[in-house]
Protein backbone atom coordinates (compact mmCIF):
# COMPACT_ATOMS: atom_id res chain seq x y z
CA UNK A 1 0.00 0.00 0.00
CA UNK A 2 1.23 3.48 -0.80
CA UNK A 3 2.40 5.45 2.24
CA UNK A 4 -0.16 8.22 1.80
CA UNK A 5 -2.99 5.73 1.47
CA UNK A 6 -1.81 4.03 4.64
CA UNK A 7 -1.77 7.33 6.52
CA UNK A 8 -5.28 8.15 5.34
CA UNK A 9 -6.51 4.69 6.29
CA UNK A 10 -5.07 4.88 9.80
CA UNK A 11 -6.46 8.38 10.24
CA UNK A 12 -9.91 7.18 9.23
CA UNK A 13 -9.67 4.18 11.54
CA UNK A 14 -8.57 6.39 14.44
CA UNK A 15 -11.50 8.75 13.85
CA UNK A 16 -13.97 5.87 13.76
CA UNK A 17 -12.54 4.28 16.90
CA UNK A 18 -12.68 7.68 18.67
CA UNK A 19 -16.37 7.98 17.77
CA UNK A 20 -17.11 4.55 19.20
CA UNK A 21 -15.14 5.36 22.36
CA UNK A 22 -17.29 8.48 22.85
CA UNK A 23 -20.39 6.29 22.60
CA UNK A 24 -18.88 3.91 25.16
CA UNK A 25 -18.22 6.81 27.53
CA UNK A 26 -21.85 7.82 27.17
CA UNK A 27 -22.83 4.23 28.06
CA UNK A 28 -20.70 4.43 31.22
CA UNK A 29 -22.37 7.70 32.26
CA UNK A 30 -25.85 6.31 31.53
CA UNK A 31 -25.08 3.13 33.50
CA UNK A 32 -23.97 5.17 36.52
CA UNK A 33 -27.16 7.21 36.37
CA UNK A 34 -29.22 4.02 36.13
CA UNK A 35 -27.35 2.54 39.11
CA UNK A 36 -28.17 5.57 41.25
CA UNK A 37 -31.80 5.37 40.13
CA UNK A 38 -31.96 1.66 41.11
CA UNK A 39 -32.79 0.84 37.49
CA UNK A 40 -30.58 -2.24 37.33
CA UNK A 41 -32.30 -3.77 34.29
CA UNK A 42 -30.21 -1.73 31.84
CA UNK A 43 -26.80 -2.39 33.36
CA UNK A 44 -26.04 -5.76 31.77
CA UNK A 45 -27.31 -4.78 28.29
CA UNK A 46 -25.20 -1.64 28.46
CA UNK A 47 -22.13 -3.71 29.32
CA UNK A 48 -22.82 -6.09 26.43
CA UNK A 49 -23.23 -3.16 24.03
CA UNK A 50 -19.97 -1.63 25.25
CA UNK A 51 -18.19 -4.97 24.81
CA UNK A 52 -19.49 -5.25 21.23
CA UNK A 53 -18.16 -1.77 20.45
CA UNK A 54 -14.81 -2.73 21.95
CA UNK A 55 -14.66 -5.82 19.75
CA UNK A 56 -15.39 -3.68 16.69
CA UNK A 57 -12.60 -1.32 17.72
CA UNK A 58 -10.19 -4.19 18.22
CA UNK A 59 -10.98 -5.79 14.88
CA UNK A 60 -10.63 -2.44 13.11
CA UNK A 61 -7.27 -1.84 14.75
CA UNK A 62 -5.98 -5.29 13.87
CA UNK A 63 -7.17 -4.95 10.30
CA UNK A 64 -5.65 -1.49 9.94
CA UNK A 65 -2.31 -2.57 11.34
CA UNK A 66 -2.29 -5.53 8.99
CA UNK A 67 -2.91 -3.33 5.99
CA UNK A 68 -0.35 -0.62 6.78
CA UNK B 1 27.95 13.97 11.83
CA UNK B 2 30.03 17.09 11.28
CA UNK B 3 27.09 19.49 11.64
CA UNK B 4 26.06 17.99 15.04
CA UNK B 5 27.13 19.97 18.13
CA UNK B 6 29.58 18.17 20.38
CA UNK B 7 27.13 17.77 23.25
CA UNK B 8 24.86 15.74 20.97
CA UNK B 9 27.38 12.92 21.03
CA UNK B 10 26.96 12.60 24.80
CA UNK B 11 23.17 13.15 24.81
CA UNK B 12 21.94 11.25 21.75
CA UNK B 13 18.25 11.11 22.73
CA UNK B 14 16.07 13.31 20.54
CA UNK B 15 13.30 14.27 22.95
CA UNK B 16 10.86 15.44 20.26
CA UNK B 17 11.23 12.29 18.23
CA UNK B 18 10.97 10.18 21.39
CA UNK B 19 7.62 11.77 22.33
CA UNK B 20 6.26 11.53 18.82
CA UNK B 21 3.06 9.46 18.78
CA UNK B 22 2.38 7.67 15.56
CA UNK B 23 -1.11 7.26 14.19
CA UNK B 24 -0.80 3.57 14.89
CA UNK B 25 0.12 4.25 18.52
CA UNK B 26 -2.80 6.67 18.86
CA UNK B 27 -5.26 4.14 17.49
CA UNK B 28 -3.87 1.54 19.90
CA UNK B 29 -4.31 3.96 22.80
CA UNK B 30 -7.91 4.61 21.80
CA UNK B 31 -8.63 0.89 21.68
CA UNK B 32 -7.11 0.52 25.14
CA UNK B 33 -9.44 3.27 26.35
CA UNK B 34 -12.30 1.37 24.77
CA UNK B 35 -11.34 -1.70 26.79
CA UNK B 36 -11.23 0.36 29.97
CA UNK B 37 -14.75 1.65 29.24
CA UNK B 38 -15.98 -1.95 29.00
CA UNK B 39 -14.30 -2.72 32.32
CA UNK B 40 -15.96 0.30 33.94
CA UNK B 41 -19.35 -0.80 32.64
CA UNK B 42 -18.78 -4.34 33.90
CA UNK B 43 -17.89 -3.07 37.38
CA UNK B 44 -21.02 -0.90 37.46
CA UNK B 45 -23.15 -3.86 36.38
CA UNK B 46 -21.56 -6.07 39.06
CA UNK B 47 -22.25 -3.48 41.75
CA UNK B 48 -25.85 -3.13 40.61
CA UNK B 49 -26.58 -6.83 40.25
CA UNK B 50 -24.77 -8.37 43.20
CA UNK B 51 -23.59 -5.80 45.71
CA UNK B 52 -26.41 -3.27 46.08
CA UNK B 53 -29.09 -5.37 47.67
CA UNK B 54 -31.86 -4.02 49.92
CA UNK B 55 -30.89 -4.26 53.56
CA UNK B 56 -33.48 -6.42 55.26
CA UNK B 57 -33.53 -7.04 58.97
CA UNK B 58 -35.13 -10.01 60.70
CA UNK B 59 -37.06 -7.89 63.15
CA UNK B 60 -39.64 -5.55 61.84
CA UNK B 61 -40.92 -2.22 63.03
CA UNK B 62 -44.68 -2.09 63.42
CA UNK B 63 -46.30 0.32 60.97
CA UNK B 64 -50.07 -0.29 60.96
CA UNK B 65 -52.83 -2.87 60.93
CA UNK B 66 -53.56 -4.07 57.41
CA UNK B 67 -57.33 -4.06 58.03
CA UNK B 68 -57.28 -0.34 58.82
CA UNK B 69 -55.77 0.61 55.46
CA UNK B 70 -58.45 0.96 52.80
CA UNK B 71 -57.78 1.11 49.06
CA UNK B 72 -56.33 4.51 48.19
CA UNK B 73 -55.49 5.30 51.82
CA UNK B 74 -52.05 6.14 53.15
CA UNK B 75 -50.26 6.21 56.51
CA UNK B 76 -47.16 8.11 57.54
CA UNK B 77 -44.54 6.43 59.68
CA UNK B 78 -40.84 6.69 60.50
CA UNK B 79 -38.29 4.05 59.53
CA UNK B 80 -35.52 3.07 60.22
CA UNK B 81 -34.97 6.03 62.57
CA UNK B 82 -37.19 8.78 63.86
CA UNK B 83 -35.57 11.14 61.39
CA UNK B 84 -36.67 9.17 58.30
CA UNK B 85 -40.25 9.95 57.24
CA UNK B 86 -41.95 7.25 55.18
CA UNK B 87 -45.36 6.69 53.63
CA UNK B 88 -47.37 3.47 53.30
CA UNK B 89 -50.17 3.28 50.74
CA UNK B 90 -52.62 0.72 49.48
CA UNK B 91 -52.76 1.39 45.75
CA UNK B 92 -55.93 1.33 43.66
CA UNK B 93 -55.07 -2.25 42.69
CA UNK B 94 -55.01 -3.21 46.39
CA UNK B 95 -51.23 -3.68 46.65
CA UNK B 96 -49.39 -2.37 49.71
CA UNK B 97 -46.38 -0.19 48.95
CA UNK B 98 -44.14 1.87 51.22
CA UNK B 99 -41.53 4.44 50.28
CA UNK B 100 -39.41 7.13 51.76
CA UNK B 101 -41.45 10.32 51.95
CA UNK B 102 -38.44 12.38 50.92
CA UNK B 103 -38.61 13.60 47.33
CA UNK B 104 -35.52 12.58 45.36
CA UNK B 105 -35.35 16.02 43.73
CA UNK B 106 -34.78 18.45 46.61
CA UNK B 107 -36.01 16.48 49.66
CA UNK B 108 -39.49 17.95 50.10
CA UNK B 109 -42.18 15.78 51.68
CA UNK B 110 -44.33 14.01 49.09
CA UNK B 111 -48.06 13.40 49.53
CA UNK B 112 -50.32 10.68 48.15
CA UNK B 113 -53.04 11.58 45.66
CA UNK B 114 -55.61 8.75 45.73
CA UNK B 115 -57.46 10.07 42.66
CA UNK B 116 -54.46 9.64 40.37
CA UNK B 117 -52.78 6.91 42.46
CA UNK B 118 -49.56 8.89 42.45
CA UNK B 119 -47.29 10.68 44.85
CA UNK B 120 -47.10 14.43 44.43
CA UNK B 121 -44.29 16.75 45.49
CA UNK B 122 -45.75 20.23 46.05
CA UNK B 123 -42.39 22.02 45.93
CA UNK B 124 -41.69 21.64 42.22
CA UNK B 125 -44.70 19.63 41.05
CA UNK B 126 -43.00 16.29 40.70
CA UNK B 127 -45.00 13.07 40.42
CA UNK B 128 -44.10 9.47 41.28
CA UNK B 129 -46.07 6.29 40.52
CA UNK B 130 -47.51 4.60 43.60
CA UNK B 131 -46.84 1.12 42.27
CA UNK B 132 -43.08 1.48 41.67
CA UNK B 133 -42.10 4.86 43.06
CA UNK B 134 -40.70 5.89 39.67
CA UNK B 135 -40.82 9.55 38.65
CA UNK B 136 -43.52 10.14 36.05
CA UNK B 137 -43.50 13.93 35.70
CA UNK B 138 -41.64 17.00 36.89
CA UNK B 139 -37.99 17.49 37.86
CA UNK B 140 -37.32 14.30 39.88
CA UNK B 141 -35.22 11.77 37.99
CA UNK B 142 -34.63 9.09 40.63
CA UNK B 143 -37.01 6.57 42.07
CA UNK B 144 -38.26 6.83 45.65
CA UNK B 145 -36.34 4.48 47.97
CA UNK B 146 -38.63 1.57 48.76
CA UNK B 147 -39.41 0.37 52.28
CA UNK B 148 -39.94 -3.39 52.43
CA UNK B 149 -43.16 -4.30 54.23
CA UNK B 150 -43.95 -7.73 55.65
CA UNK B 151 -47.43 -8.76 56.73
CA UNK B 152 -47.63 -11.01 59.77
CA UNK B 153 -51.27 -11.70 60.44
CA UNK B 154 -52.92 -8.31 60.50
CA UNK B 155 -49.70 -6.48 61.41
CA UNK B 156 -47.69 -4.63 58.80
CA UNK B 157 -44.01 -4.46 59.68
CA UNK B 158 -41.21 -2.51 58.02
CA UNK B 159 -38.29 -4.92 57.58
CA UNK B 160 -35.85 -3.18 55.27
CA UNK B 161 -35.06 -0.29 53.01
CA UNK B 162 -33.50 0.02 49.57
CA UNK B 163 -29.97 1.37 49.75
Amino acid sequence: MHVRQGIKLLTAISAFIATLVVIQLWLVAASLEALYSDDTAVLVPATVASAVLFLVNLLLLMWGRGKV
Amino acid sequence: MASEPKWREQYPIDVERDHYVTRRGFATLLTLGSGLAVLANAIIAAVGEWIRRPARTGEGVFVAKASTLATGASILFRYPTGEDPCILVRTQSGVLRAYSQVCTHLSCAIVHEPASDKFFCPCHHGYFSAGEGRPTAGPPTRRLPRIWIEQRGDDLLAVGKDS
